[in-house]
């Protein structure tokens, strides 16, 4: 009896092991790609990055003074006391690490396949931007050590000068990718891959180039770069965009639009807040008169309510249904459309650096020696219409008004040193009408970088003593900070950090103690 | 064959027995329901004359008045009683727990239980539906030793986590296996199966026990048999059940303050002033006067209320009731039996507009052909239907944002009422909580069909050929649909509005699993002397297989027309496909040695597809012993109370391969994946961003090694019955995917690392001390005690999250109980005490999470009891869970709307923050006893309570999650056949009275809701944290009446 079991038992064992392989090779993934080409993440990581863009747009825009709370809201806890925990604003480093690993993975395949060269070189490029934002916001950053996976678990930080210094070689070594690019056998080109600049290879190089005129101007001799010379392709002269063809669907809308305006079923975007009045006096007399930009921005304009960061009551306006920084009057959330200022539309283009941004950079650089030749004044001017032209600009590209005529009377009736750099009594003065500008211009397109800026120069200028109306500071009413200020200086590295990489994430690092390298 | 011997030795003592000179005594023999006993003995004491009762329990036979008689049928005691007169009703007690019993064991294979060297636990039917849960985990709750059973919902049908000996997995499945009819099958079949159609269940409380069953083993398992119909009975039951549900617990509230707070200003006292808008309860105290609610609409009403505590918030829910119709009929013969049992039950929940129904059928039966052949089959359909709302969670927000002087009753015809209508609602920031529950629906349907064929070939005497074929498929599917509402440009604008328009979407899902299992084996018993060898081999093939479609569309066309094809703009869509293959080869052999000693081993070598090729097959072996003392030495027996003593001791090792869940089946998960993201396609332009998860490229399966010991004594003739079970598992290799630090590039690794134990202590005991024929009283209970903890997971890792509510965690942490709750505390000096600024009197957030509480209860009592007079039986069942702690989620939204007990306990003045220090001015470092400095701001809205220095500190949520709750009590009462004898088909009519979870007692810092409740769900291994997701617990009650033919 015992052998006939053995016998079945046995015959069991051999008829699994012979079909074993075939019965077992199921295995393969029906639901996701396993692997995916630099075409294929290319629109993706420059997509991603103008989702990252809007995320900074709203930290810079919240911290650096063009936003307050709005009425109707409450509960608004460490956005208007800047008592910053390790909760706070968490998106910002993991939405960019995330992206850069994308483009680390097109660097990789390239490193294989040389024929995507040139998608190394914009990845390359790209990867400066993130780390330069992330730098910005946190200081020292992992960098060597980060996106090699599984390899490095746990990745050590690298000083923010270090890192900076590194950034700018990493620009130059794109450029010098860019150009030897022909002589790659069957290069293959960007073309509509790049969502950016459709392809065009000069427009990545002068953004390599402004991306390192940002960095040097950061660090404003803190840090030692290899080469501070540029490339011949210049400085961006008209505004870089990220588009894949952003439009009125479920998930494709550009994502500022999204997050203050309209979703694309027509439900309303955040209403919790609402122009700060610090910004709206650079517009409505206060400071300076601006009705064009005012009115090309703000809803309602002059007429715009505003509040002090801080303020909680019942005399606080509520935000209307798609924002007041959607100045159409005739206003929808599945109608309204295409229109001027910051958000536009569900179509816009995400701003990366806008011509504007560029042309004060380099009015600075002139001003400071960085550059060697130029006239800052005539860069200056060029800003400002830049800054009006990229505001009167529709998403299809279409301008309305005449932003030249309107930018030179702007200059000509304020007649002051921040608005006509030859009024300047001196270079702080020129440095404080640059920055000034800039702020106005970055106003909402990218608010973060008009934040690092307060940081590193102390302009626009904010009256700190106590009692001051929120007309003379953006600083929070009720504000924690023990800075002059009011300010906080930095945010935190994210619990994740600490959960997973505490032994090397810095230690002590204070919401309004610590600063970032270049900051004052 | 069994029942053969006892007939066969009556048939002996027949034809020996002289016939007496007596008259015809007659009667007949029933067990404890009244249904009949066929084939019982009835032996004339001390001599051979006997007979046997016939299929319907029926005899008669010759014997003088006052005759001892012996009466004894198997799995019955044998009862003793005198003869008198012809209508004698002798009712048999069933042999429970006692050593003979047959129980069926992993792989469907039936042993007696005196074999078995591992803890088990049988249910019977009727303790499974003495409380008429209408699911099988809430009828097992608190009735078995180490089996934790916990609701982790509310709702119309409430959802169960069962484990076994705590938790092995980190992030695995740690749910015990659930078996139906030899059949693995998802644990929601739990919820949906009918309590009625159980002939048996039995608990394999550990691994060893359940190792025949493979990788899916380690957990333990319920395994589960259905009625098939008994030989010589044919009985027809119609039964119905109503149950009510009300509310057993509603958060503790205050009921002195109305709308309004500091905010607002204060009056000449400095009492914050009332706001006629506000949803936060922080104005002045009721004054029983009048006030306006909210700002006067657009036709100049206005809405209003008593300034007054009115109990809106209870009167919020509704009475559920749960109809529930049963029939089922049995009948068998000597070649076969048939069992069919039908089940439609409709549930009004205890939320408004909460609708669940549930039909269920089923076939059973058995089949002889010819000596050699058996053939068994079962099949049944179960589906059921959900109409609720989605938005169970912020409705539930919504009504806490309701102050208590509103009667939020008059609030429910939204559609018609101006006050009601979201436009006129007077609160212009949280919606009124009928229309958030009206206008955000889930409709879901789910099928279940399972079956099982099995045949057996029983060539020569001694081997059994086995073969069985099952199957277990779900579908469901679902529609989600969202209510469009525009409101009018007077509610957007009017008084601190934040009222945006709704816009109307939906999403529609479907989805199936299907399990495929075949099983073949042989069994071959032989008895060498005094040895009994009992021999298994069988091979196993199991295929997975699930699908799910899904499309949405976040914006309609026409509003409410709920369909995709009406939506605007690209939908939302998505497909899933998962299929994983299984194949085990397993070896069983028992080895009886004079009846007494029994050596038990196994051996299972499982294949699966859904690991890398090198790492495909794994063996593990599993050993016990058992040792009937009381057999072996009968000295025990004789000089000794003892009655039964049993030793019994395992070792096992069992492998799971932890890659999925039960609709992935941990299919695709050794390569990582590239997915569109960032709305990509954007027209023909597709867009791919690397996954985010890496994975360790030599995952293998987790394994869980570990030993058992234990005994069952049982004492004055089985009056009293225990046992008792150590235990202690580790288990290796943890499957876990890590979070890792964004910087790396990816947010996750899968990979192997850590260990868990978990160890404790499983007893059971009942006595029975007073027993009659009329009144017989049995109490007795289970008591468990779980030491469950993480070990170690690895060196980078010294914790792993796995899952949040609110600002609590619970976490697997290395050298603690798991899991733990982490959050937010105070800073505190080195005693513990809160630490206050001397001068605001205010606290300060610890800037990081500590450990707050372990989230696995280390004590468990159930404590049962069964009163039988006459033709009525009364049973009752506690249950406690101690020594472990509960995030409360809803703690922060009662703090936030004011309208919670915490807040009113310093009634809303300033107060010294309790247990506080402050630093001592005179010697820096050092602190003293805060006497006299008050927290600056005692109200809420702009004070103490809504601010993140309350609301944010995790610790303020943390409670004892200790409770005793009265599970189960019924009454039942049998008619007395002799009126039912009148009527000439009504075998039996049993009336009776139940209620569930009728009380609980709660922690006295509990004042929140169940303890049970778990934020992550059933799956989630991340217990002890719950939400305001779940609605508040409930209570049944109702009473059933069955009748048999």
């Amino acid at each position: 009896m015992k052998k006939i079991h053995t016998i079945i038992f046995t015959g069991l064992i051999i008829l699994g092991a012979t079909s074993c392989k075939k019965y077992f090779d199921i295995n393969t993934n029906p639901n996701d790609a396993t692997s995916a080409s630099p075409e294929n993440i290319l629109p993706q990581a420059l997509t991603a990055t103008g989702g990252s863009l809007n995320a900074f747009n709203t930290y810079g825009a919240q911290l650096g003074g063009y936003m307050a709370n709005a009425g109707g809201y409450g509960a608004f806890g460490v956005a208007i006391t800047y008592n910053f925990t390790t909760t706070n604003w968490t998106n910002l480093w993991s939405n960019v690490y995330d992206n850069l690993e994308d483009y680390q993975a097109i660097m990789d395949k390239a490193a294989i396949d040389p024929t995507y060269t040139y998608y190394s070189a914009v990845a390359r490029i790209m990867k400066a931007l993130d780390y330069q934002m992330l730098v910005d916001a946190y200081n020292d950053v992992p960098y060597t050590d980060a996106l090699h996976g599984i390899s490095k678990l746990s990745p050590e930080y690298m000083d923010a000068k270090a890192i900076y210094k590194d950034l700018a070689s990493q620009l130059d070594t794109a450029i010098s990718v860019i150009n030897s690019g022909s002589s790659v056998l069957g290069i293959k080109a960007l073309g509509g891959y790049d969502v950016l600049f459709k392809g065009n290879l000069s427009l990545w190089k002068q953004l390599a180039n402004t991306i390192k005129l940002r960095l040097i101007l950061h660090s404003s001799g803190k840090v030692t770069f290899a080469n501070t010379t540029f490339s011949s392709d210049g400085f961006l002269t008209s505004d870089a965009l990220i588009n894949p063809g952003y439009l009125r669907d479920n998930n494709r809308q550009n994502p500022k639009w999204t997050t203050w305006a309209f979703s694309n079923t027509g439900a309303a975007g955040n209403k919790a807040w609402m122009p700060s009045t610090f910004i709206l006096s650079f517009y409505d007399g206060t400071k300076l008169q601006d009705p064009y930009r005012g009115k090309a921005s703000y809803y309602q304009f002059p007429q715009t309510p505003g509040n002090r960061l801080g303020v909680e009551n019942s005399s606080v306006a509520p935000s209307p249904e798609g924002s007041l920084w959607y100045p159409a009057t005739v206003r929808g959330g599945t109608t309204g459309n295409d229109t001027t200022g910051a958000l536009k539309g569900p179509g816009a283009g995400m701003p990366v650096i806008t011509a504007a941004e560029s042309y004060f950079m380099q009015a600075e650089a002139v001003v400071r020696g960085i550059l060697p030749a130029g006239d800052a004044a005539a860069l200056f001017k060029n800003g400002i219409t830049a800054s009006f032209t990229y505001l009167y600009t529709k998403p299809d590209g279409k301008i309305a008004g005449s932003p030249a005529a309107d930018a030179a009377t702007y200059i000509s009736t304020n007649a002051s040193f921040l608005t006509d750099l030859s009024l300047a009594a001196d270079t702080k003065q020129k440095i404080e009408a640059i920055i000034t500008q800039k702020y106005i211009a970055l106003n909402m397109v990218n608010s973060d970088e008009a934040w690092n800026e307060y940081r590193r120069t102390h302009y626009p200028t904010l009256v700190n003593t106590a009692g001051a109306s929120g007309k003379e500071t953006f600083a929070s009413s009720v504000s924690e900070s023990s800075r002059p200020d009011h300010l906080p200086t930095r945010i935190l590295y994210p619990s994740s950090e600490g959960a997973y990489n505490s032994s090397n994430v810095p230690k002590n690092v204070g919401v309004f103690t610590s600063l970032i390298f270049w900051a004052l | 064959m069994r029942k053969l011997l006892p007939l066969l030795a009556v048939l002996v003592c027949i034809a020996f027995s002289a016939s007496a000179q007596a008259q015809t005594i007659s009667g007949r023999v029933v067990d404890k329901t009244g249904a009949p006993i066929p084939n019982a003995s009835i032996v004339i004491k001390g001599t051979k004359s006997a007979t046997v009762a016939d299929a319907d329990g029926n005899f008669s036979m010759k014997a003088g008045a006052g005759t001892s008689l012996t009466v004894s049928a198997v799995s019955y005691k044998p009862f003793n009683i005198k003869a008198q007169g012809t209508s004698m009703n002798i009712t048999l007690e069933s042999v429970d727990n006692l050593m003979n019993e047959v129980i069926v064991t992993a792989g469907g294979i039936k042993s007696k239980r005196k074999e078995i060297g591992t803890a088990n636990t049988l249910i019977k039917p009727e303790q499974l539906i003495a409380g008429k849960s209408n699911s099988i985990a809430g009828g097992l709750q608190g009735k078995v030793a180490g089996l934790q059973i916990s609701g982790t919902s509310g709702g119309v049908n409430p959802s169960f986590r069962l484990t076994l000996r705590g938790q092995r997995s980190l992030t695995g499945n740690n749910q015990a296996l659930v078996v139906l009819d030899n059949v693995i099958v998802p644990n929601d079949i739990l919820a949906n199966l009918n309590p009625e159609d159980v002939e048996e269940l039995v608990v394999l409380n550990g691994a060893g026990a359940a190792a025949l069953y493979g990788s899916q083993a380690s957990n333990g398992a319920v395994v589960i048999t259905t009625k098939k119909g008994k030989k010589g009975i044919t009985e027809v039951t119609f039964s119905n059940t109503t149950m009510f549900q009300t509310l057993s617990y509603f958060p503790k509230l205050q009921k002195k303050f109305g709308p309004g707070g500091s905010a607002y200003g204060t009056d000449v006292n400095g009492r914050p002033l009332f706001s006629y808008l506000e949803n936060q309860s922080y104005g002045p105290e009721f004054d029983g006067i009048k006030k306006p609610l909210g700002p006067a609409l657009e036709d100049g009403s206005q809405d209003s209320a008593i300034y007054a505590y009115n109990p809106g918030h209870l009167k919020f829910w509704v009475t559920g009731v749960t109809n529930q119709s049963d029939f089922s009929l049995q009948n068998g013969d000597e070649k076969s039996t048939f069992f069919m049992s039908g089940q439609y039950a409709t549930t009004k929940g205890t939320t408004p507009g909460d609708k669940f129904n549930k039909t269920s059928v089923r076939v059973n039966g058995t089949r002889r052909l010819g000596n050699a052949i058996a053939a068994t089959y079962s099949a049944a359909y179960i589906q059921n239907r959900y109409d609720i709302t989605s938005r169970t969670g912020d409705m539930y927000v919504n009504l806490l944002n309701m102050p208590s002087n509103v009667d939020i009753t008059k609030y429910k015809d939204w559609r018609n009422n101006k006050f009601a209508n979201p436009n006129g609602f007077y609160n212009p920031w949280y919606q009124n909580p009928y229309f958030t529950a009206d206008n955000n629906r889930l409709k879901n349907r789910n099928d279940y069909f399972t079956a099982n064929v099995e045949v057996k070939f029983t060539p020569v005497t001694g081997l059994d050929l086995i073969a069985r074929q099952g199957v277990v498929t779900k579908n469901y599917s679902g529609k989600n649909t969202v209510g469009a509402f525009n409101y009018t440009d007077f509610a957007k604008h009017t008084d601190g509005s934040s009222k945006t328009d709704i816009p109307a979407s939906v999403a529609d899902y479907s989805a199936y699993t299907t399990e495929l299992l075949s099983d073949a084996f042989g069994q071959y018993n032989i008895k060498k002397g005094v040895f009994d060898f009992k021999i298994i081999a069988g091979a196993q093939w199991r295929q997975d297989q699930s699908k799910t479609v899904s499309v949405a569309a976040n914006a309609l066309a026409v509003p409410n027309l709920f369909n995709v094809n009406n939506g605007v703009g690209t939908p939302g869509v998505g497909e899933a496909n998962y299929k994983a293959r299984q194949i085990g080869a397993y070896g069983d052999i028992r080895i009886g040695f004079k009846d007494y000693l029994f050596l038990h081993a196994t051996g299972r070598n499982d294949w699966v597809s859904i690991l890398a090729p090198q790492n495909r097959s794994f063996f593990y072996p599993s050993a016990d012993i058992s040792f009937i003392a009381s057999d072996a030495i009968p000295e025990i027996m004789e000089k000794t109370p003892v009655t039964y003593l049993k030793f019994r001791a395992g070792l096992s090792k069992v492998g799971q391969v932890n890659l999925g869940n039960s609709f992935t089946f941990g299919a695709y998960s050794l390569l990582p994946t590239f997915n569109q993201a960032s709305g990509f396609p954007y027209g023909a332009m597709a867009g791919y961003t690397v996954g985010n998860t890496l994975v360790s490229n030599n995952l293998k399966p987790e394994i869980t090694k570990g030993y058992e010991i234990g005994f069952d004594l049982n004492m004055f003739n089985d009056r009293f019955q225990s046992t008792v079970t150590w235990y202690d598992t580790k288990t290796d290799d943890q499957t876990v995917t890590t979070n890792i630090s964004n910087a790396t590039g990816f947010t996750n690794l899968l990979t192997n690392t850590g260990q868990t134990q978990s160890r404790g202590l499983e007893v059971t005991a009942h006595v029975t001390p007073y027993k009659t024929k009329n009144f017989e009283v049995t109490v007795g209970g289970n008591y468990t005690y779980l030491d469950n903890k993480v070990n170690f997971i690895s060196a980078d890792l010294p914790k792993l999250s796995l899952s949040s509510s609110g600002s609590a965690n619970s976490y697997a942490i290395a050298g603690q109980p798991f899991p733990v709750i982490m959050g937010f505390d105070y800073n505190r000096d080195p005693q513990g005490h809160v630490i206050v600024d001397g001068i605001t009197g205010l606290p300060t957030k610890a800037d990081t999470i500590s450990i707050l509480g372990n989230g696995q209860p280390k004590n468990r009592l159930g404590l049962d009891g069964t009163i039988r007079f006459k033709n009525f039986r009364f049973t009752f069942l506690f249950e406690y869970r101690g020594g472990y702690q509960v995030f409360n989620g809803i703690g922060t939204e009662l703090d936030w709307s004011g309208t919670g007990y915490r807040t009113g306990l310093y009634n809303r003045e300033r107060f010294v923050f309790p247990n506080s220090v402050i630093a001592d001015p005179s010697s820096p470092g050092k602190f003293m006893p805060n006497t006299n400095v008050t927290v600056k701001n005692g109200n809420g809205n702009n004070g103490f309570w809504t601010d993140g220095i309350n609301r944010d500190v995790t610790s303020n949520y943390i409670t004892s999650g200790k409770f005793w709750k009265l599970r189960e009590v019924a009454l039942a009462y049998d008619l007395p056949t002799s009126l039912l004898n009148k009527t000439k088909y009504i075998k039996g009519v049993t009336i009776s009275a139940q209620g569930r979870n009728l009380l609980m007692w709660l922690s006295k810092d509990n004042y929140y809701t169940d303890p049970e409740f778990s934020a992550g769900g059933t799956d989630n291994n991340g217990i002890g944290l719950n939400s305001i997701d779940q609605a508040p617990p409930s209570r049944y009650y109702g009473g059933t009446i069955t009748v048999k033919f």
